[in-house]
């Protein structure tokens, strides 16, 4: 009785966020409300699709970007909870990381 | 630009040539970047040095506003590759000196540009205005300090869109003047130092929404009515009339006159409506009476600094105190007497200007009384914070204690003045200084133990004072401070000084001898100039060791350091570096 309820819990702590191309990113629903875009989509009452299923399709992203992205949320959380470490960022990805971060208001 | 990833991908994008190289070819990216990101990043390779006119080209999609402003390295070459930049809606080249009239042809293709800043490029010139005519759509031009003559500005008549036009410093006589009659959407209009006499002021009636008008340093003298004028500067004018005339009064919110001579200013201002006037700067002005101040019930920032105010006129600004919220009477004969009426007047007060003036110690307790205070400047004056009490046992006492009830107070400069460190007691129970300024060559180590005491600092002067090695090394800074301004501390050593700033690298150690104040601004571009400075100066300290010219090393323009020759020798050093296609 109890298990179905437990991961319903569990289901609604977690987000999908699909790539362009098609990859899943399973991340926590804290991780993923780092960005204001995400957290809108979320959290408004009823008229996203994205809200009920916990799903999220970005056809503008590549999977490199959002895998980075991704990394950038937790690494945010961290950064926000007093532990500073540096994030990397290699050259290549900075204009597209850019743009994406400019989308999703990170 | 507020998120914190894209400030961190602009960082990546531009910490090295390496890094440049790495997206440089990603064209379509480029291509699609909005402009916002577009402009961030090329600003910010710019101020890295690692923007060259090849690498301009990848931006010319996606930039609209461009800011080159001061850069040396800006000339014919970086204008030929901004003429395929065909979004660029704002252009600013102000100090580029390499930009003559030639090199706008260039840009002539770019139809959207709407703003234009060529504000000291002094090679432009007449040749380039006539380029400026093709581009109709421009609607904000400044060509202050340029070479352009009286016949370069009528040529600016086609360009009808035009509501921003900086002709300062620049020539413009009547006639031309006149030829811009067509210009009907102008609203703002810069002429300081033109040779417009009263009979052009008598033709801006035709400009219809001018609402800012700058006639500084000419011989204008009277002004018709305006009726659509907000702002109006008129300083150094010997000013007669303002405004007269038929028709709506206009609505002058702010009115500059300093350095402006007066024969007789209620006359003078007597066509204005002063209704709406909010700020009114007479600052070092010619005016014969005050007797107008009480009219003025809308002024806010009023400054009189360097006036003939004195305490028997000071009655006039008690008069519209209620509104008042920055009063400067810097350099006046106002003194303790003065203050005294003031006090009680002036509930709204949070700028109050002092320096220069006759107030001794009593005018504190005055200033005391004026609730909303954020920023004071005594300096200069012969308050010594410390006056004999009298009584059985003369004792000192400290006088700034009476401004313990400005609870804003944030601000205080008190600067060439003979204070002694026990004046500096009070000031630990100021709660919201941030900002203290000392100038005085009897202060000693005392004073920085009495103002590690106070914990808002956030920036700390004590010049000229007669601090030890031991007395910065055992000074505990407030937690917020910033910088610490100790330059003409003339016993502290280099090695006290590097040892504090290692000691505390967050606070900005202001010194003849910290490395910062040394240096001076190096803006090169490429690594190799500034190696080849670096030689150079080695150099020359090993040539001639003993005399170590501080003046020299100090000056802002490094180009003093150098003779002809060996400036011509450095250009060539570094010239090559600068063209090498990377």
């Amino acid at each position: 009785m109890a298990e179905p309820s437990q991961s319903k819990i569990k289901k609604e702590e977690m987000v999908k966020l699909i790539s362009a191309e098609g990859f899943e990113f399973v991340i926590s629903k804290k991780a993923a409300m780092v960005s204001q875009t995400i957290r809108n989509m979320l959290t408004s009452p009823g008229s996203f699709a994205e809200t009920e299923h916990g799903e999220v399709t970005f056809p503008e992203i590549s999977t490199t970007i959002l895998e980075k992205i991704c990394q950038y949320f937790y690494w945010s959380l961290q950064y926000a909870s007093g532990k500073e470490t540096e994030f990397h960022i290699e050259p290549e990805l900075t204009l597209e990381l850019m743009m994406a971060a400019n989308y999703l208001h990170t | 630009m507020d998120s914190r990833l894209i400030q961190m991908c602009i960082e990546a994008a531009a910490e090295s040539s390496d890094a440049v190289e790495a997206w440089r070819r990603q064209r379509r990216t480029l291509e699609r970047m909005p402009s916002l990101l577009a402009e961030a990043l090329l600003h910010r390779l710019l101020h890295r040095g690692l923007l060259f006119p090849s690498l301009l080209e990848v931006f010319r999609h996606s930039v609209e506003k461009m800011d080159l402003r001061g850069q040396n390295c800006v000339d014919a070459e970086w204008m030929a590759y901004l003429g395929s930049f065909h979004y660029l809606s704002s252009l600013n080249l102000a100090d580029c000196y390499k930009i003559s009239g030639a090199a706008l042809w260039s840009i002539i293709g770019i139809t959207n540009l709407k703003e234009l800043d060529l504000s000291r490029c002094s090679k432009m010139n007449d040749a380039g205005i006539r380029h400026l005519s093709s581009f109709p759509s421009l609607e904000r031009l400044c060509i202050s300090e340029t070479g352009v003559s009286s016949e370069g500005i009528r040529l600016l008549s086609s360009l009808t869109n035009l509501y921003y036009l900086d002709l300062g410093g620049l020539a413009v006589s009547d006639l031309a003047l006149s030829s811009l009659q067509g210009l009907k959407k102008l609203q703002f209009l810069d002429l300081w130092g033109s040779e417009i006499s009263n009979s052009g002021a008598a033709l801006l009636q035709y400009f219809p929404k001018l609402s800012s008008l700058n006639l500084a340093w000419t011989k204008v003298t009277k002004l018709p009515n305006l009726s659509s004028l907000e702002f109006l500067n008129l300083s150094n004018c010997t000013i007669t009339s303002i405004f007269k005339g038929e028709g709506d009064k206009a609505r002058l919110a702010k009115l500059v006159a300093s350095n402006a001579t007066f024969a007789d200013v209620s006359g003078a201002l007597s066509n204005v409506e002063i209704a709406f006037l909010s700020h009114l700067d007479l600052s070092n002005a010619l005016i014969d009476s005050f007797c107008f101040l009480p009219h003025l019930t809308s002024v806010t920032y009023l400054d009189l600094g360097g006036s003939p105010m004195a305490d028997d006129s000071v009655e006039n600004i008690v008069c519209i105190g209620a509104k008042l919220t920055y009063l400067s009477l810097n350099n006046t004969k106002v003194s303790s007497e003065g203050m005294e009426i003031l006090a009680g007047h002036l509930p709204n007060l949070e700028t109050l200007l002092l320096s220069g003036t006759y107030i001794d110690d009593a005018a504190i307790s005055y200033i005391g009384m004026m609730p909303s205070l954020k920023a004071i400047n005594l300096s200069g004056t012969k308050i010594k914070g410390l006056i004999m009490q009298e009584g059985s046992d003369s004792s000192w006492v400290p006088t700034f204690s009476a401004l313990q009830n400005l609870s804003q107070l944030e601000r205080l400069e008190l600067e060439g003045m003979q204070l002694k460190d026990a004046a500096l007691y009070p000031f630990s129970i100021l709660n919201s200084l941030t900002y203290l300024s000392l100038q005085s060559v009897i202060l000693t180590d005392e004073s920085l133990l009495l103002l590690s005491a106070s914990q808002k600092l956030e920036h700390l002067a004590i010049r000229d004072a007669v601090l030890t090695n031991a007395g910065l090394n055992s000074f505990t800074p407030p937690p917020n401070l910033r910088v610490l301004d100790v330059r003409g501390g003339w016993l502290l050593t280099e090695d006290a000084i590097v040892l504090f700033s290692r000691k505390y690298p967050n606070i900005k150690l202001r010194h003849e001898l910290a490395v910062s104040d040394r240096g001076g601004d190096f803006r090169y571009s490429s690594p190799a100039a500034q190696k080849t400075v670096s030689l150079k100066n080695a150099r020359k300290f090993s040539v001639s060791p003993p005399v170590f010219d501080k003046s020299a090393l100090l000056a802002r323009d490094q180009r003093i350091k150098y003779t002809r020759e060996e400036l011509l020798e450095l250009q060539f050093s570094v010239a090559p570096a600068r063209f090498f296609p990377r």
